[in-house]
């Protein structure tokens, strides 16, 4: 076989130059992190499309179980309560799933992220990439998780016949702060599991805990007095209804209920890239 | 050109076990905190390489190659210390870090351009002459899981070095594959080294550690034990054996 040339290096001087590398000139991790993940952008995107395959091309129903797996918690859940919340929830498997779609993608991702930094963080320790890569991957896989998942949702609404109106374009709002929260919550807890191993276990049971205590499959009216008053101190329960409202109310939600989500999501990205990002040189070392 | 000064890298090895909420809890309740052992794997480090310089890396297992090596591919930053390098680095400390088994050797070259830095685009237009030089063939369609050692090997290989950088960093991953990669491989270093790269290899071969490199470092417990030209620090680490 006979070898090709190597080619030499398509870059200008300057742009070797802009290579140049100094461990004690490094911007802040704060920034550092974000310039490189955009850098390293492709690689994201790529191990989201991965996650996505790897998680279902091996079974046989595919993309279809991706579709069933709700409808099917909706239906033992509307076989189990739907008569107890007949008058106060009507059409109560749409405000069932509708909430169970928020709950899964901020719980089911952010535990996924856990554990996949727990795992040993891929390559993080073998290779540089951008410490956040994995993370922001799952979490974009959540997201697409989650707009597939419209698609039984709609099948439900038809069934129903329940109206589908313009509040629905309030959506993709819902979704972008989901997604910050979601995010953000990635990040702290990732950060967690590198440091604590029992960190994925103590998540375990506060999510486990959060299912019953949050007003997915019942109306907020069912909780007793005391939890019903400290209800707004609930984050799920804010991006719950942040996505639920437009849905299964056909409103947009209230002015109070949006500033607050939007600041909860905010702020708790914040905290966690910032929490992430204050680790992140050590986490090659701890994995 | 790359300068190290005084560069430490420090483990943290927890004494007892690994740590968990349950056990801060506990400790902190008896007053008592976690106990660990700090241990330097690389102790104070000084030394440069000249740009096209090449130079070669020998001491015992454990001595600190590795997280050398890994310093100065930014996957360990410096406990203390500095690092200055200038130029793109290529990392072979394991070829084909980042394969995914399940997927075709294709979508390999793929993930492992992305994780070394480069654009899909960029990768999707040198990807014919990146399976060219791996010589995997008809292999390329199959899932990696399928491929022997030295096939994952030759594909990494091909795409970590498919564009010349200015740095290239080999960590004993050259030793496994076929007399025709290695043969490959050698011709593609030589030809860097000629084009100016700098390249810093580890390797338990005295006699390739002599053939290839102008200077040799000798590291011990995270220490330099000597630093010059080759032949002399390599017959001063082995002398006359070769060394497992
Ligand atoms: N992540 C880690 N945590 C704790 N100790 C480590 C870690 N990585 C390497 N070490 C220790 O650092 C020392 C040097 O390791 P390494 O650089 O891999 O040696 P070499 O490549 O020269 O054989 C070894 O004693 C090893 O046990
Ligand atoms: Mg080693």
């Amino acid at each position: 076989m006979i070898d090709r040339t190597v080619a030499t290096n398509p870059r200008s001087t300057a742009e070797v130059a802009a290579l140049a590398y100094d461990s004690d000139l490094r911007p802040p991790p704060f920034v550092d992190e974000l310039v490189q993940l955009w850098r390293y952008r492709d690689l994201v995107l790529l191990l989201t499309g991965n996650i996505l395959k790897n998680r279902y091309k091996r079974s046989l129903l595919g993309i279809l179980w991706m579709l069933l797996n709700p409808l099917l918690q909706t239906i033992v859940l509307a076989i189990a309560f739907g008569a107890l919340f007949q008058s106060a929830l009507p059409h109560y498997p749409i405000y069932l799933l509708s909430g169970l779609l928020a709950w899964n993608f901020v719980t089911q991702t952010t535990q996924y992220a856990m554990g996949v930094m727990a795992g040993g963080g891929g390559l993080l320790k073998r290779i540089y990439i951008p410490r956040a890569t994995y993370i922001v991957a799952v979490v974009g896989n959540g997201l697409v998780n989650s707009l597939v998942s419209i698609v039984p949702l709609l099948l439900v609404m038809i069934v129903f016949q329940h109206p589908l109106g313009a509040s629905w374009a309030f959506l993709p709002f819902s979704l972008l702060i989901l997604t910050a929260f979601t995010l953000g919550l990635a990040l702290l807890l990732s950060t967690a599991s590198v440091f604590f191993t029992d960190s994925i276990d103590i998540y375990q049971i506060v999510v486990q805990a959060g299912f019953f205590l949050t007003p997915i499959m019942y109306p907020p009216s069912v909780l007793p007095g005391p939890l019903n008053d400290w209800l707004l101190l609930n984050p799920f329960y804010l991006l719950i209804e942040l996505f639920r409202t437009p849905i299964y109310a056909n409103a947009v939600p209230d002015a109070g209920l949006i500033a607050s989500a939007t600041a909860l999501a905010l702020a708790t990205l914040l905290t966690g890239w910032t929490v992430f990002t204050r680790r992140v040189d050590q986490l090659a070392y701890r994995l | 050109m790359i300068q190290i000064d005084n560069v430490t890298v420090r483990f943290r090895i927890p004494h007892e076990r690994i740590p968990t909420f349950q056990e801060y809890a506990i400790r902190w309740l008896k007053r008592r905190g976690v106990r660990y052992a700090d241990f330097n794997a690389l102790n104070d480090i000084s030394f440069s390489v000249e740009q096209g310089e090449t130079i070669g890396i020998i001491g015992p297992n454990g001595a600190g190659k590795s997280t050398l090596l890994k310093v100065i591919a930014r996957v360990l930053r410096p406990t203390r210390g500095r690092l200055r390098l200038r130029g793109r680095v290529a990392p072979l400390l394991e070829l084909g870090a980042g394969f995914d088994y399940e997927m075709t050797g294709r979508e390999n070259v793929f993930l492992n351009g992305a994780v070394l830095g480069f654009s899909r685009k960029d990768i999707a237009r040198r990807l014919d002459r990146i399976v060219d030089f791996s010589g995997i063939g008809d292999f390329i369609d199959a899932p990696v899981r399928t491929y022997s050692s030295g096939m994952v090997a030759r594909l990494g290989f091909a795409v970590a070095t498919d564009i010349r950088p200015e740095v290239l960093i080999i960590d004993e991953v050259l030793a496994v594959g076929d007399a025709e990669f290695q043969q490959k491989s050698a011709a593609r270093i030589r030809e860097f080294r000629g084009s100016g790269s700098t390249i810093l290899v580890v390797s338990h071969s005295p006699a390739s550690i002599k053939a290839l490199c102008d200077r040799a470092l000798w590291l011990e417990h995270g220490a330099i034990r000597a630093i010059g030209p080759a032949d002399a620090v390599v017959d001063q680490y082995a002398p006359g054996k070769p060394v497992r």
